[in-house]
């Protein structure tokens, strides 16, 4: 299954998934009043294929609002998103997001979960079966098929929430702060395994976040964005070896750099 | 033996105090008697051996357990088209706006007028057979059933409803994968609430014209001077909602597995 992407990626590594063109939002500042006030301003960015592009920057203003944007779940004032091209107008499976809060649906088991995508499109079972043991074998979940989320932890429901979003098959994978709600130790022990999930199953990866470390450590490419309204501030190409370390000097040198350029205000 | 064993600490303490509670309430009920000597405060030996007696001879023209069958078959009409309309009516109320802004108002109006308030118009449209029972049973459930499944279906997680509109469903399964089986918890503690609520309408409709029934126990105790059928017809009434609900509550356990956290 993952061979035949992989070779397909050799060669395509410059086509283009996602294209945000001036993207600007907009919201009122509260139901009676037409103020408005500015959370995404002009935003316009390609992402490759099988690229992991991480959005990065402080506070929590635009960030997820950008995501929901490319998702289809949230539309632009202003400006327009493409996806291979084709104008993104409301939500859709060629899109997988990966949520900070899970969002797991609670009645279902581990495998029913991950299946629900194939499952709502109407496949054939005997597809995505196989496909879906796959996936929860790949983020480490094998012998839990069966168990309802309320008995998994947190890392273990990230993980469910990971392989839903794969099992479905997306162009792009949209992570919003998947880790944003784990304590710092899972944290770091999700990122690697995010890592060598990605290695193994390369897909377009934009991925949210904060977190300095979790960028680099995560990133081919890291788009710093400026807070309020969220706009581009610089672009950092990562070129570091996979698996990466977070005491590497040339890892640190990135995120000094980095640091530096955010000149934390906040 | 086993049992017994499988029981932990915390329930066999439980168990423990419900016993000592309940001999502490005959104790005290045994001493008052004592000290007041009345006539119509029968003391518990007496309300006892009469709750034994009206297992085997009938009081009218049922024995005990025939009274409480033909108040449970009552509840179980009601309760039943209650359940069907109540829940398919407040699920459409929570997801669809122009359902609610339709029946919304009408039903928070009607909520607070207690059951009771229809017994005459109840008889006034019914008459005096099956029927007013069933209706009065029927309102006294409806309220609840379809204000917890209104509350469920309002109450869905939007992200979860995007969720499975990111995963490809349609708005018809969003409802059915999505919404239905979120509010399965919600709709369960309506079942819990609708059935108290059922198991008390019907007393009150049996109350005031019937000739069968646990509420018709009491009132016959009344009219016949028989003091200890009247408590014995009381108490038949507290177990019979006692076990009623207990076995929802074990019921939902089993049907809502996902929702409760399971040791």
């Amino acid at each position: 299954m993952e061979c035949k992407r992989e070779i397909a990626a050799a060669d395509k590594q410059e086509k283009i998934i996602i294209t945000c063109d001036k993207v600007s939002k907009e919201f009122s500042i509260n139901d009676k009043s037409t103020d408005t006030f500015k959370v995404i301003e002009n935003i316009s960015l390609e992402v490759h294929e099988n690229e992991f592009l991480v959005l990065f920057g402080p506070g929590q203003c635009g960030k997820t609002t950008m995501l929901n944007i490319i998702a289809g779940l949230d539309s632009p004032t202003t400006g327009k998103v493409f996806e291979s091209g084709k104008l993104i107008e409301g939500p859709g499976p060629s899109r997988g997001v990966v949520y900070q809060t899970i969002a797991l649906f609670p009645w279902l088991t581990v495998m029913g979960n991950v299946e629900f995508g194939p499952k709502a499109r109407g496949f054939a079972q005997k597809d995505y079966r196989q496909k879906a043991r796959y996936f929860i074998d790949l983020v480490g979940l094998s012998g839990f098929e069966n168990t309802f989320p309320v008995r998994l932890s947190g890392g273990m429901k990230q993980r469910v929430g990971i392989a839903r979003a794969y099992c479905n098959d997306p162009l792009v994978l949209l992570m919003d702060e998947p880790f944003g709600h784990l304590d710092a130790q899972t944290r770091y022990m999700m990122q690697e395994e995010l890592g060598k999930i990605w290695q193994k199953e390369k897909r377009t990866v934009i991925f949210v976040t904060n977190n300095i470390e979790e960028a680099i450590y995560l990133a081919d490419r890291i788009v710093l964005l400026d807070d309020c309204p969220t706009k581009i501030k610089e672009e950092y190409k990562i070129d570091l070896p996979r698996p990466r370390s977070l005491i590497d000097p040339e890892f640190l040198k990135i995120r000094k750099e980095i640091s530096q350029a955010m000149d934390i205000d906040i | 033996m086993k049992v017994i064993r499988k029981l932990n600490n915390e329930k066999l303490e439980n168990i423990v105090w419900g016993i000592i509670s309940f001999t502490a309430i005959i104790i005290f009920w045994q001493i008052i008697v004592t000290l007041i000597k009345a006539e119509n405060f029968p003391p518990p030996t007496k309300v006892f051996s009469e709750f034994l007696k009206d297992f085997i001879s009938p009081i009218g023209k049922y024995t005990l357990l025939g009274h409480i069958g033909w108040s449970l078959s009552r509840v179980l009409v009601g309760y039943c088209a209650a359940a069907v309309l109540g829940i398919s009516i407040g699920l459409f109320m929570g997801w669809s706006k122009f359902f609610r802004a339709l029946f919304k108002p009408v039903f928070d109006l009607l909520r607070p007028i207690p059951p009771i308030a229809w017994i005459p118009l109840s008889i006034l449209w019914f008459g005096i057979g099956e029927k007013p029972k069933y209706f009065l049973i029927f309102i006294g459930a409806f309220t609840a059933f379809t204000l917890n499944a209104y509350l469920g279906a309002v109450k869905v997680d939007k992200q979860l409803i995007g969720a499975a509109k990111m995963l490809g469903a349609t708005d018809k399964q969003v409802f059915r994968k999505v919404v239905l089986p979120s509010t399965v918890p919600q709709i369960f503690s309506g079942f819990q609430v609708a059935l108290s609520n059922a198991w008390m309408a019907v007393l009150g409709a049996e109350m005031i014209r019937s000739s069968e029934g646990a509420g018709w126990i009491i009132i016959m105790g009344m009219e016949s001077g028989n003091t200890p059928q009247m408590i014995v017809g009381m108490i038949s009434i507290g177990i019979t909602g006692f076990i009623l609900a207990t076995s929802m509550r074990v019921l939902e356990r089993r049907l809502v597995a996902w929702n409760v956290r399971g040791k």
